[in-house]
């Protein structure tokens, strides 16, 4: 086979591949649609009000592991108590934080060392003392040493918890002020619920008061607006069809609301697991699939909480290439689970989608740009061949991430000045000449690091809100 | 080999155009989407902002605000029916649900409702059927428990809503024998039945003494709205063969509470083999201020932790009779110990 024919070759696989993927992303679009669509009917405030009116609304345990989260930490926790929601606790996990966490906690909620009695089906480092507030009695905080990941203090604020439902989310995830009522709905409705995830908004460029968004807007950093629409894409076309499907196979860690028997039943977080969330979404699926018993895990298809996205390239790095390395294990590990009918539609239909599309997405389209150049560079391929394959990428990359634009923009409708709105539309745009190729590059290094047993977390630098 | 590159670049470049074409209609349809949204919400302000003060007025019974409503164009009368009816929803007091019927009748927007109830979509029905329950509307409750059969799982839903927030009796019936239907939300059937509260007892205590299969479900909602007349059924209950029957029928004693002749009962299912019927057991003793009914909970503190806890807490709320109990046990170490500082501290701490 001369290299010409094998350029060829190459060429019409790469092709194929793409081509497949945007259909994918297309009919995932109708998909999304529909569902947020037939949600959105749902959603009125009769529905809403259904919580209020229960004669015992299930009690939710807040687990919010903290380390060194001195700066924000008070305005969480403020914010937490001020949910609109009634029944609920909130264990704070002080994990061996080097800063003044504990301090600050301690003296803005008055807080004294407590005898609080829990069993410890879940493994954790060893716990140094249990506090509660003397001015709010819903308020929980258990110090313990550094366990060396989020999952080991999850897995203590887990044993901890006296809830039926326990809702993990990060030290500086901010809640909607009635996220706790929507992420509640699918428990109330269908008995098979285990677990339920919701769409994670970005807070950079938002006004932020007292832990809570007042009011949304695009910030001022590309990289940061560029992750608003990769975060509407994923969130709005993926999860969103893989929800109306019940083949979620991601709760983000920043915002789940799990069974605390389904927890336990599955051993918690697995603290080597450097993805936690997916590992643990996966284990749930597998652990009631296995069984044949009924699972259903649910997604809030609109904001549920706030986060900060990184707005600096190194946090950024650390960041996607830690992602890249958590799917990659995860995959690995649920291996058995790819193309099994066993595990229905998860096995057969969006662990080999994630296997293809994300496990291999980076491997193929890096080297599609490689060998195109290398190609264009010796003569064997054409200029206008390098600019038809680099047009079509670009411009289905935009068109996709536009289709999430207009969803989001229909069903939650978040950014309300014009300025935004033409922002996010050239974000949609521009995200696909130089982020997104930087984001395949980024998914090498990681399965690279993957490869080479890299862990730990990065360099993640944090502000205030 | 030539063939296939020409044939590939052909329909790489049909490719391109289709991605353009996508993208071109994707912005066109956010910025369409935008302005057709932006007008109907600048509209709706609009329209909001001129009927709210007539709207307070004739709910007040003013009849000139009355006549300029009936008056007002037939595209403005839903968003004048939300205006009216969307306080309802946390605001159930009797005269204003009324006021709010009477003007919605004199309006008149009852045909509407009647007639979006027979529509093709279900989003309609949905909608008439809320604004039916809201305003109690009189002659309505045949339509609406007609709908707790319809196809679509969310008008069923909906029907359910509405009914509870009829709150007509006639419509008792209905709703108890459904609470066995698993298409209905299981929340929705017990927010219906905690809706109609002790009314709902004569039907589940008669249904219940004949249909033994579904015990489990009706010991739930006598949980739910059972009072001291279901003692003596759930006490019966206690020594069903089916484990879950057990437990809740101890669950609803919790909520009623417990008094001399049901207390043996629930200190007998202590020592139920099975651990839930033990922890609701636990449960339904709590605030039974009695020296022997303490000594038999606190010897449970060691019990498997959802019993012990259980124990611990209804042990909290005994007076005296359970404070003693929990001092001659906080001494030393171990959960149990640990469990009873707790519940000192906690009752130290609340005073």
């Amino acid at each position: 086979m001369s290299l010409t024919t094998g350029l060829v070759a190459f060429t019409v696989v790469v092709a194929t591949y793409f081509v497949a993927y945007n259909l994918s992303q297309f009919a995932m679009a109708g998909v999304a649609g529909r569902f947020l669509w037939r949600y959105r009917r749902r959603r009125n405030p009769r529905n809403l009000a259904l919580v209020a009116r229960l004669a015992a609304p299930p009690f939710v345990s807040i687990v919010v592991p903290a380390h060194n989260e001195a700066l924000t930490i008070v305005d969480s926790i403020r914010a937490l108590l001020a949910l609109e929601y009634e029944a609920r606790e909130i264990v704070v996990v002080n994990d061996g934080s080097k800063d003044d966490t504990l301090a600050i906690l301690t003296q803005a909620f008055k807080l004294v060392e407590a005898p609080v009695a829990f069993v410890q089906p879940l493994k954790s480092a060893p716990l140094r003392g249990v506090y509660r507030s003397l001015v709010e009695p819903a308020l929980i905080v258990i110090d313990k040493a550094n366990g060396g990941s989020k999952s080991d203090a999850v897995n203590a604020g887990i044993n901890a918890a006296s809830g039926r439902l326990i809702l993990v989310i990060d030290a500086d995830t901010m809640l909607e002020p009635d996220a706790l009522s929507r992420a509640a709905m699918p428990f109330l409705e269908h008995p098979d619920t285990v677990a339920v995830g919701g769409y994670v908004a970005i807070a950079n460029g938002c006004r932020i008061e007292h832990g809570r968004v007042t009011d949304v807007a695009m910030p001022r950093s590309w990289l940061a607006r560029f992750q608003i629409v990769e975060y509407m894409r994923n969130f709005l076309l993926f999860r969103v069809t893989c929800a109306s499907g019940n083949g979620v196979t991601l709760i983000s860690g920043a915002f789940g609301l799990f069974l605390r028997d389904a927890l336990i039943d599955v051993g918690g977080y697995d603290g080597t697991a450097i993805g936690e969330d997916m590992d643990l979404t996966l284990r749930l699926q597998a652990y009631y699939r296995q069984r044949k018993r009924p699972i259903r895990i649910a997604h809030v298809p609109l904001p549920v909480c706030w986060t900060q996205a990184p707005e600096d390239w190194q946090s950024m790095r650390a960041q996607r290439c830690r992602w890249r390395r958590g799917l990659l294990q995860v995959l690995w590990r649920q291996r058995r689970m790819i193309g099994n009918p066993r595990y229905g539609i998860i096995g057969m239909g969006v662990l080999p989608y994630i296997a293809i599309f994300e496990g291999l997405g980076p491997l193929i389209e890096l080297l599609g740009y490689i060998v195109t150049t290398v190609a264009f560079f010796l003569g064997l391929l054409d200029w206008q061949h390098w600019r038809v394959m680099l047009a079509a990428s670009i411009l289905f990359g935009a068109a996709t991430t536009l289709v999430s634009v207009f969803l989001s923009d229909i069903s939650t409708r978040k950014y309300l000045h014009p300025r935004d709105l033409a922002l996010l539309v050239t974000s949609a745009i521009l995200e696909n000449a130089g982020y997104r190729q930087l984001n395949t590059w980024w998914g090498c290094v990681g399965t690279l690091q993957a490869m080479t047993g890299k862990t730990g977390w990065g360099p993640m630098k944090r502000k205030a809100f | 080999m030539n063939h296939v590159a020409s044939t590939f670049e052909s329909n790489a470049l049909l490719l391109v155009g289709v991605a353009l074409a996508f993208a071109v209609a994707m912005i066109l349809a956010v910025v369409i989407e935008r302005f057709a949204v932006a007008g109907h919400e600048a509209w709706l302000r609009r329209t909001t902002r001129h009927y709210t003060p007539l709207v307070r007025l004739a709910l007040a019974g003013d009849p000139g605000a009355r006549a300029a409503l009936r008056r007002s164009p037939t595209w403005h009368r839903i968003t004048i029916a939300r205006m009216i009816l969307i306080p309802l929803i946390t605001d159930r007091d009797p005269a204003r649900i009324a006021d709010a019927r009477e003007l919605i009748d004199a309006l008149p927007l009852m045909p509407f409702a009647a007639q979006l109830l027979r529509s093709p979509w279900w989003w309609r029905r949905a909608m008439a059927l809320r604004a039916l329950g809201a305003m109690q509307a009189d002659g309505y409750t045949g339509p609406i428990v007609a709908a707790l059969d319809d196809s679509n799982d969310d008008v069923r839903n909906t029907a359910l809503d509405a009914l509870a927030d009829m709150h007509d009796p006639a419509s008792l019936p209905a709703i108890v024998v459904r609470l066995h239907d698993a298409s209905l939300h299981r929340a929705r059937r017990g927010a219906a039945l905690a809706a109609f509260g002790s009314a709902c007892e004569p039907f589940l205590l008669d249904l219940a003494a004949v249909d033994t299969e579904h015990r489990l479900n009706y010991a739930m909602a006598l949980g739910i709205c059972g009072t001291t007349a279901a003692r003596p059924i759930l006490c019966e209950w206690s020594g069903d063969a089916r484990a879950p029957v057990r437990a809740a029928a101890m669950a609803a004693l919790s909520r009623i509470g417990v008094d001399r002749a049901s207390v043996p009962f629930a200190i007998a299912a202590l020592e139920d083999g099975d651990a839930a019927v033990r922890a609701m057991a636990a449960a339904a003793l709590h605030g039974y201020a009695d020296r022997d009914t303490a000594a038999s909970l606190a010897g449970h503190l060691d019990d498997t932790w959802a019993v012990a806890v259980r124990a611990a807490r209804s042990l909290q709320t005994m007076e005296a009779a359970g404070r003693a109990e929990l001092e001659a046990r906080a001494t030393g170490a171990g959960l149990p110990a640990l469990l009873a500082r707790q519940m000192l501290w906690e009752a130290k701490a609340s005073r």
